[in-house]
Order: structure tokens, then sequence, then C-alpha cells
């Protein structure tokens, strides 16, 4: 790897960063996408969990005991609940950017409709998947 | 030019690209063109097991497809979601030392998440 030279070296230390988050005026585009982040940080972890139930599950019924609670018991639920949520939440958020990515929707009220749609619509698809399973499953 | 290495680390590195950041961002588009059908299968198939004892449960992840769609799911979560969070770790460790062992943890987890659920489900899918 090339050494950076001294003279650059300290220039570098010497730039100013860029503003952080705190500086900036909080509008819904910025907030929807920490939450995109969020939604897929927090999904890691709910993989995590529900590989151990399924885990759990296969190994036999007593280890189904132990691990049942993750997706049974209503901290469990709440968690299914929660992850269904961030998973449409998450995978909207990835329509958006792929429409985003196409040059579309790009301008003011562009930009802010699909925000709005994919807010929504992560709700009304998680509320429309537990009122299917609850009828179907 | 630099040699590679992971993330943006190393001396020098502030200075020039690794020239992986594009191929980066690609594959976590296309990771996630893969997985918006199989979340889709998969949240469905999840949300099936809520309130459903061991048998049921059993019963319902043995069947052929689910089974199929959650390993694929799986395997193609681990992708997508060591790439995204490689991105989370550059954005805000800067320690170099904690970020090249966060991103390595981040490498082995996912692989072992995939190999826990695939192989729970191919245990719970063989034929008995």
């Amino acid at each position: 790897m090339a050494d950076a030279d001294p003279v650059s070296e300290s220039l570098a230390a010497a730039r100013p960063l860029s503003p952080h988050l705190t500086i900036y005026k909080p509008i819904l585009t910025m907030a929807m996408s920490i939450a995109h982040r969020i939604t897929g940080a927090s999904l890691y972890v709910g993989v995590l969990l529900l590989a151990l139930y399924l885990f759990g599950l296969a190994l036999g019924p007593s280890a189904f005991d132990a691990v049942s609670w993750i997706v049974n018991s209503l901290v469990g639920r709440v968690f299914v609940l929660l992850f269904s949520w961030a998973l449409f939440h998450h995978l909207l958020g990835g329509v958006r950017h792929a429409i985003w990515d196409r040059g579309l929707y790009l301008d003011r009220d562009g930009r802010e409709l699909l925000t709005k749609a994919s807010l929504g619509g992560g709700v009304a698809l998680t509320a429309l998947l537990w009122i299917a399973s609850s009828l179907f499953g | 030019m630099s040699r590679f290495e992971s993330g943006r680390s190393g001396k020098g590195d502030a200075f020039v690209s690794d020239r992986s950041g594009s191929l980066h961002a690609l594959a976590m588009r296309h990771s996630a063109r893969a997985l918006a059908p199989l979340a889709v299968l998969s949240i469905w198939y999840l949300v099936g097991l809520v309130g459903k004892p061991y048998e049921a449960a059993r019963a319902e992840i043995g069947k052929p497809l689910p089974a199929i769609a959650l390993i694929a799911f799986i395997v193609v979560v681990a992708y997508h979601a060591r790439l995204g969070v490689e991105n989370i770790i550059e954005d805000y460790v800067h320690d170099e030392a904690l970020k090249a062992k966060a991103l390595i943890v981040n490498k082995w987890l996912v692989i072992a998440i995939a190999a826990i659920w695939t192989l729970a489900i191919m245990i719970i899918a063989a034929p008995r």
C-alpha cells in the first residue's frame, strides 16, 4: 500500500468534518433513511432469534420448550409482529430506492409521495399479513 | 494504487479509493431483488408458526415449499445482511482495530446464522 506523505496526512487531519445529523432540520425522507438502517439492523437480530427457534424446533420437544417463547409467548408474538413490520418497511424502502435509482420520483412532491407510500404501505402490508394469516393460516 | 483491504481501513487509505464500493452497492441491489419475493413467502410461513405447538410447527415447516423458500431466504439474507452491516460498521466505528474486529465478527456471524437455520430446516424437512 502506498504510504501517504506527511503533508497530505496533516492536511487531512486539519480538514473540517461535514456537519452531522443534529445540525439539519428533521424531515420525513431523512427519518425514513434512518428507519431503513434501523429496521435492517433489527432484522439481523430478529433472524438470529428465529434461527434459535428453528434450531430448537429441529432438535426435539424438550429443546422446543426452551425456545418456543420466541414465537409463542406474548413477548414472542410482539417480536414476530415487529419483525414482520420491519421486514415490510425495509422491503418497501428498498423498492423506493430502486425507483430513485432509475431517476424517477426524485422531485420534491415525488420523493415525499414515495416516502409516505412506503411508510403507510409497510403498516398496511403488516396488517394484511396478520389478518390473512389468522383467516387462512 | 493501494492493495485491497476490507473497508476503508489502513494508513493512506483515507486518500485513495479501495475500488470495491461500486461492487458492494451493486451486490446490495442484486441480493435485494432476489430477497423481495423470498421475504414475502418466508414471512408468511414464519407468521404461520405463531401459536403453533411442536408437532404442528414441524408439519408446517416440513413441507417442501416452505422448507425450500426458508433456506433460499436465509442464504440471500446472510449475504445482504453482511453487506448492510459492513456499511453500518464502516460509518460508525472509527477505531481501526475495533472496526477490523467488527467486520470479521459480522462476516462469520451471518454464516453461523445461515448454517444453523439451514441445518434446522433440513432436519425438520427430512423424510422420517
